[in-house]
């Protein structure tokens, strides 16, 4: 009896832990979709802010974080999957290769927040770019950089020997082999981390507070070497900067859906092409 | 193409290759030097010892306080609090994943805890504000749910993510072969997984603790939202409580550059990044130690 | 790799745009009033844009110095230190003053006091009490609600009463969310621009007049006419920095501040209008 109670206890620790973890998850989606998706109309994606932000849609905000995005992408995955080509395809074992990947690690670690005085230092201040898109789509690019690094690694590390093998025997060089063979064969792999990645970016809200993010713009700004709004720190300036905050508190509530959505987008897109590519093989 | 051309272009692209593995390592190195060259700027103007041993943070008064300590305490205060919380969750719903669940379950599952990891940390902040923060002052009957346990509960659940996958992996590395064993000598699977397999993983537990820890750390958005920002050193978990990170936040917009106060934020930046980096690095030094164990 | 290119294309083109924004940072306190302005400036002039940022007075100051911002708002006059920072800098600045604010102090509704005078304050904020006990007849610990001293709001009201505050103030994010902790805390007080009482709803929490000695007339930040005879201890004027050599630039909007329809947006935002 003793035995099946302890047995007993030992259940319901484990279960009992999984289950609060995916409480978590629940609790978190109930309260900001049962409170948002309610203020997610058209006219809330597609217009500009009105009234002091009190009305009015976050059209701005979603442009902001694509744009933003985008400047991250072109930033950091060229210059992400080089690197990672570098060290799985011709770097071999030695102190500079082990200084390199401990470098990436190192760099995962660092707290976003100081990726976005490096990024104030450097493309604000050094570079002259001023508080703009361009300026904090690099940061994010930089925070990215090592993630991206890491997940193509994997991919390319997946693609067999013996692929790589029988084009060097027809006569390819390395980059022809690496360029026609092995990124066309991980090109899903890739993306699959570089789009997890830029779920991430899309989210961050420290790097960009000193690199360009606005409050509030009067109109649709495209332009890179301007301020921007995002959607994150909308959110952010709405539950805490606002004057009128209960009465924004909906407007609050529809932007984290309309972020979380946009992120889980993302993710599903890109276990979408996990998928597809795993059950190809 | 000719082949001395074509061998050209393979010579010149592995040089471009490499220099962006290099470019890592002066990323790393740009980002510690900047750190470093502006906190000597800082030093030269207010002692070391006052930045380690005063008691106030307050760059605003005239005398200009600025003293690392309270902030500190509050960081070291909110990640111990997360860890708590996070620590026993996260390993054994490891527990629970790798060596109980069946595999449809487990199908389920792992997606749940992706998704944690990639709600943003804004909409974690967001919620401390509507929801934990009123809940906290309702359930200790006080005024403002804004303080340091709001910070932690919400800081375990974003470093719940990096324990539950780290600590997972790390007990599916234990050989099957030890559990057999002790199976195999009268044991039950309960006295198996916790004096066996745990065991055996512990290097591995604790490299998932270090990077969940490291994460907690270095967030911000989550404890600048939610843990109300007094800089005192705080009593306890129904304080509030000002980060590094937050206090980086908070006050980077506001300072002219090139000033004592710019010098002092990059200082207290650079303390933290030596304690993620060191955190990081005793973690991976973990992690190896189980690659090595069981190789 | 096409697309590579075709999108680095897109980007030069972006690039080349001309530099028509108008960058505005600084006071929480005006940052509403600067939305809303900035909104119907719009409407009206539609080329040029406005980003604005909040954040605080000090920020938008040192914004202006560090080149990040083509207009300051401020809600407190500049200091010595900045304007030694600007010469040192060799920008040289000008200023605009587009409206009057009054900072309010508030309670919950249930607690016991009407009107508070300056010493009493004094002792509040710079935590020597510690209890409403005695002011009022609860008994019960003072909470301050505060900002960061990133905040001209902070800094005014440190220098008017000449104390430094409490080191357990706590310190919030914004004017709103000093309103929303004061609606939960029955214990508490804070400090806000009169805008954001009369804007932003006053449900649950009360102003409180506030006099100099004892018999003297208690005045409320939310009397418009004790304001515009400048009666009220916590009237302060909203300034605009810029530089001077931006002046060109950000004229279309200065304009627009002073014209009928930008007085009018100020004192509907609960601020009151240069005398």
């Amino acid at each position: 009896m003793k035995k099946k109670t302890r047995s007993f206890f030992n259940w319901i620790l484990l279960a009992g832990s999984t289950i609060i973890v995916c409480l978590f998850l629940g609790i978190i989606l109930f309260d900001i979709f049962s409170k948002g998706l309610s203020s997610i109309t058209w006219n809330f994606i597609s217009a500009l802010p009105s009234d002091g932000m009190t009305k009015g849609g976050i059209f701005p905000a979603i442009i902001g974080t694509i744009l933003l995005t985008f400047i991250t992408t072109l930033f950091a995955v060229p210059f992400g999957v080089a690197c990672a080509v570098y060290l799985n395809e011709y770097a071999r074992p030695s102190v500079l290769t082990n200084i390199i990947r401990a470098s990436i690690r190192n760099l995962a670690g660092i707290p976003s927040i100081i990726y976005g005085l490096f990024g104030l230092a450097l493309f604000v201040q050094a570079f002259k770019l001023g508080t703009s898109v361009l300026s904090a789509g690099l940061t994010l690019g930089l925070l990215s950089l090592p993630y991206i690094i890491t997940t193509t690694e994997e991919a390319l590390k997946r693609i067999p020997n013996s692929m790589r093998e029988a084009t060097l025997a027809l006569g390819a060089t390395q980059f022809e082999t690496i360029k026609d063979v092995v990124l066309p064969k991980a090109l899903p792999g890739i993306l699959t981390g570089v789009i997890l990645t830029l779920s991430r970016a899309a989210g961050e809200t420290a790097p960009i507070l000193f690199t360009g993010v606005a409050f509030y713009i009067n109109g649709l700004s495209t332009s890179i070497n301007q301020e921007f709004m995002a959607l994150p720190y909308h959110l952010y300036m709405l539950s805490t900067q606002h004057q009128s905050i209960e009465q924004v508190r909906p407007l609050a509530y529809g932007t984290a859906s309309v972020l979380i959505l946009l992120v889980f987008m993302f993710n599903i897109i890109a276990f979408y092409i996990r998928f597809k590519h795993r059950s190809q093989d | 193409m000719s082949i001395k051309k074509r061998e050209k272009t393979d010579w010149v692209l592995k040089q471009l290759f490499k220099a962006t593995g290099l470019v890592t390592i002066g990323l790393l190195g740009g980002i510690f030097i900047m750190l470093i060259y502006n906190s000597i700027a800082f030093f030269a103007n207010i002692s070391p010892i006052d930045f380690f041993t005063g008691a106030q943070w307050d760059p605003g008064s005239a005398k200009g306080n600025y003293s690392i300590l309270p902030l500190l305490a509050s960081t070291g205060l909110v990640a111990l609090g997360s860890m708590l919380i996070a620590v026993p969750l996260g390993i054994f719903t490891a527990a629970f994943l790798s060596e109980f669940a069946p595999s449809k379950l487990q199908a389920v599952l792992k997606p749940i805890i992706e998704m944690l990891a990639a709600i943003p940390s804004v909409a974690i902040g967001f919620l401390g504000i509507v929801l934990v923060g009123p809940g906290i002052a309702k359930i200790f009957g006080i005024q403002n749910g804004l303080n340091a346990l709001n910070g932690s509960i919400l800081l375990a659940v974003m470093a719940l993510p990096t324990i539950v996958t780290i600590s997972e992996d790390a007990i599916n590395a234990v050989p099957k072969s030890y559990r057999e064993a002790s199976l195999a000598l009268g044991a039950n699977k309960w006295e198996t997984l916790f004096k066996v397999t745990l065991p055996a993983a512990l290097p591995g537990l604790i490299a998932a603790v270090m990077l969940g820890l490291g994460r907690a750390l270095g967030e911000t958005m989550t404890v600048l939202m939610a843990t109300g920002n007094a800089s005192a050193i705080p009593r306890g978990f129904l304080d509030s409580v000002r980060t590094i990170t937050a206090t980086i936040a908070i006050e980077m917009g506001e300072v002219p550059y090139r000033t004592t106060h710019y010098f002092a934020l990059f200082a207290i930046a650079a303390v933290l990044f030596l304690i993620t980096l060191s955190i990081n690095l005793l973690g991976e030094f973990f992690a190896n130690r189980l690659r090595k164990f069981h190789a | 790799m096409k697309y590579f290119f075709y999108s680095l294309l897109v980007l030069l083109f972006s690039c080349s745009q001309d530099n028509k924004t108008i960058k505005l940072k600084g006071s929480d306190t005006e940052v509403n009033l600067a939305v809303q302005l900035a909104e119907s400036f719009h409407g009206i002039n539609d080329d040029v844009f406005v980003s604005i940022s909040g954040g605080g007075s000090g920020l938008g100051i040192a914004s202006l110095l560090n080149g990040t911002a083509d207009l300051a708002n401020s809600s407190r006059s500049i200091n010595d230190k900045e304007i030694e920072l600007f010469q040192k800098s060799g920008i040289p600045i000008d200023s605009f003053i587009f409206g009057q604010d009054a900072i309010a102090f508030v309670v919950a509704e249930d607690l016991l006091i009407d009107s508070i005078s300056i010493t009493e304050l004094s002792g509040i904020l710079s935590g020597e009490f510690s209890n409403w006990s005695s002011l009022s007849l609860k008994n019960l610990p003072i909470n301050i609600y505060g900002r960061q001293s990133n905040s001209g709001t902070h800094d005014f009201v440190k220098k008017k009463l000449g104390i430094d505050f409490s080191l357990y103030a706590k310190e919030m994010n914004g004017n709103a969310q000093i309103l929303e902790a004061i609606k939960a805390d029955n214990s508490g007080i804070g400090y806000v621009g009169a805008g954001y009482v009369t804007h932003g709803g006053s449900k649950g929490i009360k102003v409180l007049p506030v006099y100099l000695e004892k018999n003297q007339q208690a005045i409320s930040p939310l009397d418009a006419q004790m304001i515009a005879a400048g009666k009220y201890f916590f009237q302060r004027p909203l300034f605009q920095y810029y530089m001077a050599s931006s002046y060109q630039k950000i004229k279309p909007f200065l304009d627009f501040e002073k014209s009928e329809a930008g007085q009018k947006i100020i004192q509907s935002a609960g601020y009151y209008p240069v005398k």
